[in-house]
Protein backbone atom coordinates (compact mmCIF):
# COMPACT_ATOMS: atom_id res chain seq x y z
CA UNK A 1 0.00 0.00 0.00
CA UNK A 2 1.27 3.35 -0.99
CA UNK A 3 1.36 6.63 1.31
CA UNK A 4 -1.50 8.54 1.06
CA UNK A 5 0.38 11.79 1.47
CA UNK A 6 3.05 11.45 -0.79
CA UNK A 7 1.89 8.37 -2.72
CA UNK A 8 5.59 7.63 -3.64
CA UNK A 9 6.88 5.38 -0.23
CA UNK A 10 5.19 1.95 1.03
CA UNK A 11 3.25 3.04 4.41
CA UNK A 12 4.31 2.08 6.96
CA UNK A 13 2.32 3.62 9.44
CA UNK A 14 -1.08 3.09 10.19
CA UNK A 15 -3.46 4.24 12.81
CA UNK A 16 -6.90 4.83 12.81
CA UNK A 17 -8.65 8.00 14.66
CA UNK A 18 -12.45 7.69 16.10
CA UNK A 19 -13.95 10.47 16.49
CA UNK A 20 -17.32 10.34 18.31
CA UNK A 21 -17.84 7.18 16.90
CA UNK A 22 -16.58 7.89 13.59
CA UNK A 23 -13.62 5.72 12.72
CA UNK A 24 -11.30 6.89 9.70
CA UNK A 25 -7.98 5.17 8.89
CA UNK A 26 -4.93 6.10 7.89
CA UNK A 27 -1.87 4.75 6.10
CA UNK A 28 1.15 7.02 5.82
CA UNK A 29 4.88 6.18 4.81
CA UNK A 30 7.40 7.00 8.23
CA UNK A 31 9.45 10.33 6.44
CA UNK A 32 5.45 11.30 6.09
CA UNK A 33 4.94 10.09 9.59
CA UNK A 34 7.61 12.06 11.18
CA UNK A 35 6.61 15.00 9.30
CA UNK A 36 3.07 15.16 10.49
CA UNK A 37 4.55 14.60 14.02
CA UNK A 38 2.94 11.17 14.26
CA UNK A 39 5.33 9.06 14.58
CA UNK A 40 4.74 8.94 18.06
CA UNK A 41 7.67 8.96 20.05
CA UNK A 42 10.39 11.21 20.68
CA UNK A 43 8.89 14.27 18.57
CA UNK A 44 10.14 16.70 20.85
CA UNK A 45 7.06 19.04 20.37
CA UNK A 46 5.05 15.78 19.98
CA UNK A 47 3.37 16.02 23.42
CA UNK A 48 0.07 17.87 21.81
CA UNK A 49 -0.08 14.67 19.05
CA UNK A 50 -2.90 14.10 17.98
CA UNK A 51 -4.55 17.27 20.02
CA UNK A 52 -3.63 19.91 17.94
CA UNK A 53 -3.40 17.98 14.54
CA UNK A 54 -7.21 16.45 15.32
CA UNK A 55 -8.44 20.12 15.58
CA UNK A 56 -7.14 21.77 12.84
CA UNK A 57 -7.57 19.01 10.91
CA UNK A 58 -11.03 18.90 11.81
CA UNK A 59 -12.10 22.40 11.66
CA UNK A 60 -9.82 22.33 7.93
CA UNK A 61 -12.27 19.25 6.97
CA UNK A 62 -15.20 20.90 7.94
CA UNK A 63 -14.58 23.91 6.39
CA UNK A 64 -13.48 22.75 2.91
CA UNK A 65 -16.43 23.13 0.75
CA UNK A 66 -15.99 27.06 2.35
CA UNK A 67 -13.00 27.63 1.50
CA UNK A 68 -13.42 27.68 -1.85
CA UNK A 69 -16.52 29.39 -2.39
CA UNK A 70 -16.96 32.86 -1.33
CA UNK A 71 -17.59 32.02 2.57
CA UNK A 72 -18.02 35.17 4.66
CA UNK A 73 -15.92 33.14 7.61
CA UNK A 74 -13.11 34.14 5.17
CA UNK A 75 -13.57 37.97 6.17
CA UNK A 76 -13.61 37.28 10.18
CA UNK A 77 -10.44 38.59 11.82
CA UNK A 78 -9.26 38.96 15.36
CA UNK A 79 -9.70 43.11 16.00
CA UNK A 80 -6.86 43.03 18.77
CA UNK A 81 -4.03 40.87 17.25
CA UNK A 82 -5.16 40.34 13.36
CA UNK A 83 -5.65 36.30 13.65
CA UNK A 84 -7.82 35.78 10.50
CA UNK A 85 -9.98 32.44 10.03
CA UNK A 86 -7.70 30.88 7.66
CA UNK A 87 -4.41 31.64 9.63
CA UNK A 88 -6.29 30.23 12.72
CA UNK A 89 -7.51 27.03 11.15
CA UNK A 90 -4.30 26.43 9.89
CA UNK A 91 -2.25 26.91 13.00
CA UNK A 92 -4.95 25.75 15.43
CA UNK A 93 -3.29 28.23 17.98
CA UNK A 94 -4.68 31.42 19.11
CA UNK A 95 -3.31 34.56 18.73
CA UNK A 96 -4.41 36.75 21.66
CA UNK A 97 -6.98 36.59 24.84
CA UNK A 98 -9.88 38.44 22.59
CA UNK A 99 -9.45 35.09 19.73
CA UNK A 100 -10.68 33.17 22.39
CA UNK A 101 -13.91 35.08 21.65
CA UNK A 102 -13.73 35.57 18.13
CA UNK A 103 -13.01 31.84 17.34
CA UNK A 104 -13.61 30.10 20.11
CA UNK A 105 -17.13 30.01 19.39
CA UNK A 106 -16.60 28.53 16.35
CA UNK A 107 -14.52 25.71 17.18
CA UNK A 108 -16.52 25.19 20.74
CA UNK A 109 -17.88 21.24 19.22
CA UNK A 110 -14.39 20.35 18.27
CA UNK A 111 -13.00 21.41 21.36
CA UNK A 112 -15.54 19.41 23.41
CA UNK A 113 -14.41 16.23 21.33
CA UNK A 114 -11.30 16.90 22.14
CA UNK A 115 -10.94 18.31 25.67
CA UNK A 116 -14.01 16.40 26.75
CA UNK A 117 -15.78 19.91 28.23
CA UNK A 118 -16.07 22.93 27.41
CA UNK A 119 -16.53 24.38 31.13
CA UNK A 120 -13.28 25.18 32.74
CA UNK A 121 -13.20 23.31 36.63
CA UNK A 122 -10.78 24.21 38.82
CA UNK A 123 -8.46 26.73 39.93
CA UNK A 124 -9.38 30.39 39.47
CA UNK A 125 -7.86 33.57 38.94
CA UNK A 126 -8.20 36.26 40.78
CA UNK A 127 -7.74 39.37 39.40
CA UNK A 128 -6.28 42.11 41.88
CA UNK A 129 -8.32 44.75 39.88
CA UNK A 130 -11.54 42.10 40.29
CA UNK A 131 -10.98 41.53 44.30
CA UNK A 132 -10.55 45.49 45.23
CA UNK A 133 -13.68 46.08 43.22
CA UNK A 134 -15.34 43.48 45.08
CA UNK A 135 -14.50 44.93 48.41
CA UNK A 136 -15.88 48.33 46.90
CA UNK A 137 -18.95 46.59 46.08
CA UNK A 138 -19.49 45.62 49.64
CA UNK A 139 -18.74 48.38 50.95
CA UNK A 140 -21.63 50.23 48.85
CA UNK A 141 -24.02 47.50 49.67
CA UNK A 142 -22.68 48.01 53.65
CA UNK A 143 -23.95 52.08 53.38
CA UNK A 144 -27.22 50.54 51.54
CA UNK A 145 -26.85 53.10 48.80
CA UNK A 146 -30.36 53.04 47.00
CA UNK A 147 -30.55 54.47 43.09
CA UNK A 148 -30.63 52.66 39.64
CA UNK A 149 -26.77 53.09 39.23
CA UNK A 150 -25.75 51.06 42.39
CA UNK A 151 -28.28 48.73 41.10
CA UNK A 152 -27.04 48.31 37.87
CA UNK A 153 -23.56 48.38 39.66
CA UNK A 154 -24.43 45.68 42.18
CA UNK A 155 -25.70 42.98 39.45
CA UNK A 156 -24.40 40.23 40.84
CA UNK A 157 -21.22 38.00 38.91
CA UNK A 158 -23.38 35.39 38.35
CA UNK A 159 -25.87 37.33 36.66
CA UNK A 160 -23.39 38.74 34.09
CA UNK A 161 -22.27 35.10 33.68
CA UNK A 162 -25.75 33.82 32.66
CA UNK A 163 -26.46 36.82 30.44
CA UNK A 164 -22.39 35.67 28.77
CA UNK A 165 -23.94 32.28 28.47
CA UNK A 166 -27.06 33.01 26.70
CA UNK A 167 -25.42 35.62 24.49
CA UNK A 168 -22.49 32.25 23.93
CA UNK A 169 -25.92 30.53 22.83
CA UNK A 170 -27.04 32.86 20.75
CA UNK A 171 -23.95 33.76 18.94
CA UNK A 172 -23.26 29.87 18.18
CA UNK A 173 -26.84 29.63 16.50
CA UNK A 174 -26.10 32.58 14.11
CA UNK A 175 -23.40 31.34 13.26
CA UNK A 176 -24.28 28.12 12.22
CA UNK A 177 -27.27 29.90 10.12
CA UNK A 178 -24.49 32.31 8.57
CA UNK A 179 -26.43 35.28 10.03
CA UNK A 180 -22.81 36.82 10.53
CA UNK A 181 -23.93 40.58 11.14
CA UNK A 182 -26.14 39.21 14.16
CA UNK A 183 -22.97 36.96 15.01
CA UNK A 184 -21.11 39.75 15.74
CA UNK A 185 -23.46 42.48 17.23
CA UNK A 186 -23.44 39.57 19.75
CA UNK A 187 -19.91 38.89 20.20
CA UNK A 188 -19.77 42.87 21.02
CA UNK A 189 -22.40 42.54 23.64
CA UNK A 190 -20.37 39.48 25.36
CA UNK A 191 -17.39 41.46 24.97
CA UNK A 192 -19.11 44.39 26.81
CA UNK A 193 -20.32 42.54 29.37
CA UNK A 194 -17.13 40.94 29.52
CA UNK A 195 -15.16 44.13 30.05
CA UNK A 196 -18.43 46.12 32.34
CA UNK A 197 -17.70 43.06 34.52
CA UNK A 198 -14.00 43.65 35.28
CA UNK A 199 -14.19 47.62 35.18
CA UNK A 200 -17.65 47.69 37.65
CA UNK B 1 20.55 20.20 49.73
CA UNK B 2 20.58 17.69 46.70
CA UNK B 3 18.82 18.92 43.73
CA UNK B 4 15.79 16.43 42.41
CA UNK B 5 18.15 14.99 40.18
CA UNK B 6 20.63 13.66 42.88
CA UNK B 7 18.00 11.95 44.66
CA UNK B 8 15.86 9.01 44.89
CA UNK B 9 11.82 9.88 45.66
CA UNK B 10 9.40 7.42 46.60
CA UNK B 11 8.82 4.62 43.51
CA UNK B 12 12.56 5.70 42.29
CA UNK B 13 12.71 2.33 41.00
CA UNK B 14 10.67 3.09 38.26
CA UNK B 15 10.09 6.99 38.50
CA UNK B 16 12.73 9.50 38.20
CA UNK B 17 10.48 12.38 38.46
CA UNK B 18 7.23 13.98 38.65
CA UNK B 19 6.64 17.38 37.07
CA UNK B 20 3.72 20.35 37.25
CA UNK B 21 3.95 23.22 34.22
CA UNK B 22 1.34 25.83 34.39
CA UNK B 23 0.46 27.88 31.69
CA UNK B 24 -0.24 31.23 31.75
CA UNK B 25 -0.62 34.21 29.73
CA UNK B 26 -0.84 38.15 30.56
CA UNK B 27 -4.05 39.69 29.24
CA UNK B 28 -2.70 43.20 27.79
CA UNK B 29 -0.07 41.54 25.48
CA UNK B 30 -0.82 39.18 22.11
CA UNK B 31 0.28 35.86 22.43
CA UNK B 32 3.49 34.36 21.16
CA UNK B 33 2.41 33.99 18.01
CA UNK B 34 1.19 37.49 17.30
CA UNK B 35 3.70 39.14 20.24
CA UNK B 36 6.29 40.93 17.70
CA UNK B 37 10.12 40.89 18.88
CA UNK B 38 9.41 44.83 20.51
CA UNK B 39 6.45 43.68 22.32
CA UNK B 40 8.35 40.58 23.31
CA UNK B 41 11.28 42.65 24.97
CA UNK B 42 8.67 44.91 26.51
CA UNK B 43 7.08 42.05 28.32
CA UNK B 44 9.87 40.16 29.60
CA UNK B 45 11.19 43.04 31.04
CA UNK B 46 7.86 43.87 32.60
CA UNK B 47 7.10 40.47 34.08
CA UNK B 48 11.45 40.38 34.90
CA UNK B 49 10.62 43.56 37.35
CA UNK B 50 7.43 42.41 38.20
CA UNK B 51 7.69 38.75 39.21
CA UNK B 52 11.32 40.00 40.69
CA UNK B 53 10.30 42.18 43.42
CA UNK B 54 8.03 39.04 45.16
CA UNK B 55 9.30 37.82 48.23
CA UNK B 56 8.83 34.16 46.68
CA UNK B 57 11.15 34.69 44.01
CA UNK B 58 14.03 36.28 46.45
CA UNK B 59 16.40 33.59 46.53
CA UNK B 60 15.54 32.52 42.90
CA UNK B 61 18.24 33.60 40.16
CA UNK B 62 16.86 35.08 36.94
CA UNK B 63 18.49 34.71 33.80
CA UNK B 64 18.17 36.52 30.46
CA UNK B 65 19.00 35.23 26.95
CA UNK B 66 20.63 38.41 25.91
CA UNK B 67 23.43 37.67 28.45
CA UNK B 68 23.62 33.77 27.62
CA UNK B 69 25.51 31.60 24.78
CA UNK B 70 24.05 28.80 22.85
CA UNK B 71 26.09 26.38 25.45
CA UNK B 72 24.39 27.68 28.77
CA UNK B 73 21.15 27.77 27.10
CA UNK B 74 21.14 24.15 25.84
CA UNK B 75 22.74 22.61 29.20
CA UNK B 76 19.74 24.58 31.10
CA UNK B 77 17.62 22.37 28.76
CA UNK B 78 19.56 19.60 29.13
CA UNK B 79 18.77 19.97 33.07
CA UNK B 80 15.43 20.61 32.27
CA UNK B 81 15.58 23.85 33.26
CA UNK B 82 13.94 25.18 30.49
CA UNK B 83 12.24 24.24 27.56
CA UNK B 84 12.35 23.04 23.98
CA UNK B 85 10.55 26.11 23.02
CA UNK B 86 12.10 28.77 24.91
CA UNK B 87 15.41 27.17 23.82
CA UNK B 88 14.28 28.31 20.08
CA UNK B 89 13.11 31.41 21.14
CA UNK B 90 14.96 35.13 20.46
CA UNK B 91 14.01 37.00 23.56
CA UNK B 92 13.55 34.81 26.81
CA UNK B 93 14.24 35.36 30.76
CA UNK B 94 13.27 33.78 33.57
CA UNK B 95 14.06 32.91 37.09
CA UNK B 96 15.12 29.98 38.86
CA UNK B 97 15.22 28.30 42.61
CA UNK B 98 17.97 27.82 44.19
CA UNK B 99 17.74 23.74 44.52
CA UNK B 100 16.12 24.19 40.53
CA UNK B 101 12.75 22.72 40.99
CA UNK B 102 10.87 25.40 40.43
CA UNK B 103 11.33 27.52 36.99
CA UNK B 104 9.66 30.24 35.46
CA UNK B 105 9.64 30.56 31.93
CA UNK B 106 8.87 33.95 30.35
CA UNK B 107 8.15 34.39 26.68
CA UNK B 108 7.66 30.66 26.64
CA UNK B 109 4.35 29.39 23.75
CA UNK B 110 2.95 31.29 26.49
CA UNK B 111 3.97 34.29 28.30
CA UNK B 112 4.64 32.52 31.31
CA UNK B 113 5.32 28.86 31.80
CA UNK B 114 5.62 27.61 35.41
CA UNK B 115 7.45 24.40 35.99
CA UNK B 116 8.30 22.56 39.64
CA UNK B 117 10.00 19.45 39.85
CA UNK B 118 10.25 16.51 42.51
CA UNK B 119 11.82 13.52 42.55
CA UNK B 120 10.12 10.28 42.41
CA UNK B 121 6.84 9.90 42.64
CA UNK B 122 5.43 13.51 44.23
CA UNK B 123 2.88 14.86 42.14
CA UNK B 124 1.47 16.73 45.37
CA UNK B 125 5.07 18.22 46.20
CA UNK B 126 5.42 19.57 42.33
CA UNK B 127 1.81 20.68 42.49
CA UNK B 128 2.30 22.67 45.44
CA UNK B 129 5.57 24.24 44.32
CA UNK B 130 4.14 25.66 41.24
CA UNK B 131 0.29 26.44 42.51
CA UNK B 132 2.53 28.55 45.16
CA UNK B 133 4.78 30.08 42.58
CA UNK B 134 1.78 30.77 40.66
CA UNK B 135 -0.50 32.27 43.64
CA UNK B 136 2.69 34.62 43.91
CA UNK B 137 2.71 35.82 40.84
CA UNK B 138 -1.25 36.59 40.04
CA UNK B 139 -0.55 39.10 42.85
CA UNK B 140 2.03 40.82 40.48
CA UNK B 141 -0.30 40.78 37.04
CA UNK B 142 -3.26 40.10 35.20
CA UNK B 143 -3.78 37.01 34.13
CA UNK B 144 -5.63 36.32 30.39
CA UNK B 145 -8.48 34.44 32.14
CA UNK B 146 -12.23 33.70 31.17
CA UNK B 147 -14.94 32.67 33.55
CA UNK B 148 -15.93 29.84 30.54
CA UNK B 149 -12.58 28.72 29.28
CA UNK B 150 -10.19 29.45 32.48
CA UNK B 151 -7.04 30.07 31.57
CA UNK B 152 -6.20 31.33 27.96
CA UNK B 153 -3.46 29.82 26.38
CA UNK B 154 -1.60 29.80 22.68
CA UNK B 155 -2.60 26.31 21.80
CA UNK B 156 -6.31 24.66 22.13
CA UNK B 157 -4.61 22.36 24.39
CA UNK B 158 -3.71 23.85 27.08
CA UNK B 159 -6.87 25.70 27.67
CA UNK B 160 -8.51 25.57 31.35
CA UNK B 161 -6.08 25.01 34.08
CA UNK B 162 -3.02 25.31 31.77
CA UNK B 163 -1.94 22.36 33.56
CA UNK B 164 0.23 19.56 32.26
CA UNK B 165 1.75 16.87 35.16
CA UNK B 166 4.04 14.37 34.03
CA UNK B 167 6.14 11.60 35.66
CA UNK B 168 9.40 10.37 34.23
CA UNK B 169 9.41 6.28 34.21
CA UNK B 170 12.55 4.15 34.11
CA UNK B 171 11.12 1.30 32.07
CA UNK B 172 13.79 -0.71 30.89
CA UNK B 173 11.47 -4.21 31.07
CA UNK B 174 8.49 -2.90 29.36
CA UNK B 175 10.61 -1.60 26.61
CA UNK B 176 12.78 -4.59 26.02
CA UNK B 177 9.66 -6.88 25.73
CA UNK B 178 8.22 -4.01 23.44
CA UNK B 179 5.11 -3.28 25.46
CA UNK B 180 6.02 0.51 25.12
CA UNK B 181 4.21 1.19 21.73
CA UNK B 182 0.94 -0.90 23.07
CA UNK B 183 0.99 1.24 26.11
CA UNK B 184 1.13 4.38 24.47
CA UNK B 185 -2.13 3.73 22.47
CA UNK B 186 -3.42 2.07 25.61
CA UNK B 187 -3.07 5.58 28.01
CA UNK B 188 -4.23 7.97 25.29
CA UNK B 189 -8.01 5.76 26.02
CA UNK B 190 -7.31 7.68 28.92
CA UNK B 191 -6.25 11.43 28.06
CA UNK B 192 -2.76 10.77 28.57
CA UNK B 193 0.28 11.10 25.97
CA UNK B 194 3.57 8.95 26.87
CA UNK B 195 6.43 9.57 24.46
CA UNK B 196 9.86 9.00 24.99
CA UNK B 197 12.49 11.45 26.24
CA UNK B 198 15.69 11.02 24.63
CA UNK B 199 16.72 9.84 20.97
CA UNK B 200 13.87 9.78 18.28
CA UNK B 201 13.20 6.02 17.74
CA UNK B 202 10.51 4.29 19.15
CA UNK B 203 12.86 3.09 21.69
CA UNK B 204 13.83 5.51 23.85
CA UNK B 205 17.52 5.93 24.94
CA UNK B 206 18.24 5.03 28.26
CA UNK B 207 14.30 3.54 28.48
CA UNK B 208 12.99 7.05 29.54
CA UNK B 209 9.78 7.77 29.04
CA UNK B 210 7.01 10.56 29.88
CA UNK B 211 3.86 10.21 31.04
CA UNK B 212 0.94 13.13 30.55
CA UNK B 213 -1.87 14.63 30.71
CA UNK B 214 -3.19 15.63 27.44
CA UNK B 215 -6.60 16.94 28.34
CA UNK B 216 -6.70 20.58 30.75
CA UNK B 217 -10.52 21.76 30.12
CA UNK B 218 -13.43 20.96 32.28
CA UNK B 219 -11.16 18.90 34.30
CA UNK B 220 -9.64 19.94 37.87
CA UNK B 221 -6.10 19.98 38.59
CA UNK B 222 -6.55 17.56 41.50
CA UNK B 223 -8.64 15.46 38.84
CA UNK B 224 -5.91 15.57 36.40
CA UNK B 225 -3.28 13.99 39.16
CA UNK B 226 -5.21 11.54 40.40
CA UNK B 227 -6.24 9.97 37.06
CA UNK B 228 -2.30 10.58 36.03
CA UNK B 229 -1.65 8.65 39.31
CA UNK B 230 -3.91 6.29 38.79
CA UNK B 231 -2.40 4.79 35.11
CA UNK B 232 0.71 5.45 36.16
CA UNK B 233 0.56 3.00 39.06
CA UNK B 234 -0.91 0.60 36.80
CA UNK B 235 2.33 0.96 34.54
CA UNK B 236 4.55 1.05 37.23
CA UNK B 237 3.07 -2.53 38.18
CA UNK B 238 3.42 -4.02 35.04
CA UNK B 239 7.28 -2.82 34.67
CA UNK B 240 8.15 -4.31 38.32
CA UNK B 241 6.22 -7.45 36.92
CA UNK B 242 8.21 -7.87 33.98
CA UNK B 243 11.18 -7.07 36.14
CA UNK B 244 10.47 -9.45 38.37
CA UNK B 245 9.97 -12.14 35.83
CA UNK B 246 13.08 -11.38 34.52
CA UNK B 247 15.60 -11.15 37.64
CA UNK B 248 13.88 -14.70 39.16
CA UNK B 249 13.67 -16.89 35.54
CA UNK B 250 16.83 -15.50 34.20
CA UNK B 251 19.51 -14.18 37.36
CA UNK B 252 22.33 -14.90 35.61
CA UNK B 253 21.55 -13.31 31.90
CA UNK B 254 20.17 -10.00 34.38
CA UNK B 255 23.46 -9.86 36.52
CA UNK B 256 25.88 -10.72 33.44
CA UNK B 257 24.23 -7.79 31.63
CA UNK B 258 24.58 -5.65 34.96
CA UNK B 259 28.07 -6.22 35.33
CA UNK B 260 29.26 -6.43 31.80
CA UNK B 261 27.30 -2.74 31.48
CA UNK B 262 29.20 -1.56 34.26
CA UNK B 263 32.47 -2.72 33.40
CA UNK B 264 32.13 -1.04 30.07
CA UNK B 265 30.87 2.26 31.75
CA UNK B 266 33.70 1.42 33.92
CA UNK B 267 36.67 1.62 31.31
CA UNK B 268 35.42 2.38 28.31
CA UNK B 269 37.79 5.76 26.54
CA UNK B 270 34.95 6.72 24.16
CA UNK B 271 31.50 6.79 24.95
CA UNK B 272 28.31 7.79 22.60
CA UNK B 273 25.27 9.24 24.02
CA UNK B 274 23.12 6.22 22.98
CA UNK B 275 25.52 3.52 24.05
CA UNK B 276 26.15 5.36 27.29
CA UNK B 277 22.20 6.14 27.81
CA UNK B 278 21.99 2.48 26.95
CA UNK B 279 24.46 0.93 29.73
CA UNK B 280 23.65 3.39 32.45
CA UNK B 281 19.87 1.75 31.92
CA UNK B 282 21.08 -1.20 32.56
CA UNK B 283 23.07 -0.17 35.57
CA UNK B 284 19.91 1.83 36.94
CA UNK B 285 17.96 -1.45 36.79
CA UNK B 286 20.67 -3.66 38.78
CA UNK B 287 20.77 -0.85 41.25
CA UNK B 288 17.23 -0.30 41.78
CA UNK B 289 16.33 -4.51 41.81
CA UNK B 290 19.17 -5.08 44.45
CA UNK B 291 21.03 -7.43 41.82
CA UNK B 292 23.88 -4.88 42.33
CA UNK B 293 24.79 -2.68 45.19
CA UNK B 294 27.56 0.72 45.52
CA UNK B 295 29.81 0.94 49.08
CA UNK B 296 27.76 4.16 50.27
CA UNK B 297 25.13 4.36 52.66
CA UNK B 298 22.82 6.47 50.52
CA UNK B 299 21.28 5.24 47.40
CA UNK B 300 23.01 6.54 44.28
CA UNK B 301 21.01 8.05 41.70
CA UNK B 302 21.73 7.11 38.41
CA UNK B 303 19.77 9.83 36.22
CA UNK B 304 22.37 12.61 37.70
CA UNK B 305 24.84 11.22 34.97
CA UNK B 306 22.31 10.84 32.62
CA UNK B 307 22.11 14.39 32.70
CA UNK B 308 25.47 14.90 33.71
CA UNK B 309 26.53 13.02 30.25
CA UNK B 310 24.67 15.31 27.50
CA UNK B 311 26.34 17.25 24.87
CA UNK B 312 26.10 20.93 26.27
CA UNK B 313 26.57 19.98 30.04
CA UNK B 314 30.08 18.01 28.73
CA UNK B 315 30.83 21.23 26.42
CA UNK B 316 30.20 23.75 29.51
CA UNK B 317 31.77 21.89 32.39
CA UNK B 318 35.30 21.42 29.70
CA UNK B 319 34.38 25.05 28.96
CA UNK B 320 35.05 24.90 25.51
CA UNK B 321 33.57 23.74 21.94
CA UNK B 322 34.17 19.74 21.31
CA UNK B 323 34.66 17.77 18.37
CA UNK B 324 32.44 14.81 18.26
CA UNK B 325 35.28 12.63 19.04
CA UNK B 326 36.77 14.62 22.10
CA UNK B 327 33.18 14.96 22.69
CA UNK B 328 32.77 11.19 23.35
CA UNK B 329 36.17 10.95 25.20
CA UNK B 330 35.18 13.22 28.02
CA UNK B 331 31.54 11.71 28.28
CA UNK B 332 33.73 8.33 28.81
CA UNK B 333 35.98 10.32 31.15
CA UNK B 334 33.06 12.12 33.30
CA UNK B 335 30.97 8.28 33.79
CA UNK B 336 34.40 7.09 35.01
CA UNK B 337 35.10 9.61 37.41
CA UNK B 338 31.14 9.67 38.77
CA UNK B 339 30.30 6.33 38.57
CA UNK B 340 30.45 4.53 42.04
CA UNK B 341 32.24 1.55 42.52
CA UNK B 342 29.42 -1.13 42.30
CA UNK B 343 30.06 -4.91 43.44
Amino acid sequence: MLCENCYQNEATFHYTEVINGVMTEHHLCSSCASKMGLSGFGDSLGGNFPFVKLLTGLFAASNRAGEEADNPMLHVKCPKCGMNYQEFIRVGKFGCAECYDVFGPLIEDNMKKLQGSIEHKGKRHLDKSESADNENKNETASKSVSGKAAEKKSKSKTDILDEIAVLNAKLKEAIELEEYEDAARYRDEIKALKEGGRDA
Amino acid sequence: MLRWFEENGRESDVVISSRVRLARNIRDYNFSLKLTDDDARKMVNDLTAEIGKLEAVKDYSSYDFARLDDYQKMAMKECHVISDFLLGQKVAAGFVSKEEDVSIMLNEEDHIRIQAYASGMNMEKAFELADKTDDAIEQAVSYAYDEKYGYLTTCPSNVGTGMRASYMLHLPALSSNNRISGLAAEVGRFGLVMRGVYGDSSRSYGDIYQLSNQITLGISEKEIIDNLSHIANQIISQERALRRQYVINRKLSALDAVYRSYGVLRYARKMSLKDAMLLLSQVRLGLAQGLVMTDSETEFCVYQLMIGIQTANLALMNENELSEEELEEYRAKFIRDNLPVIR
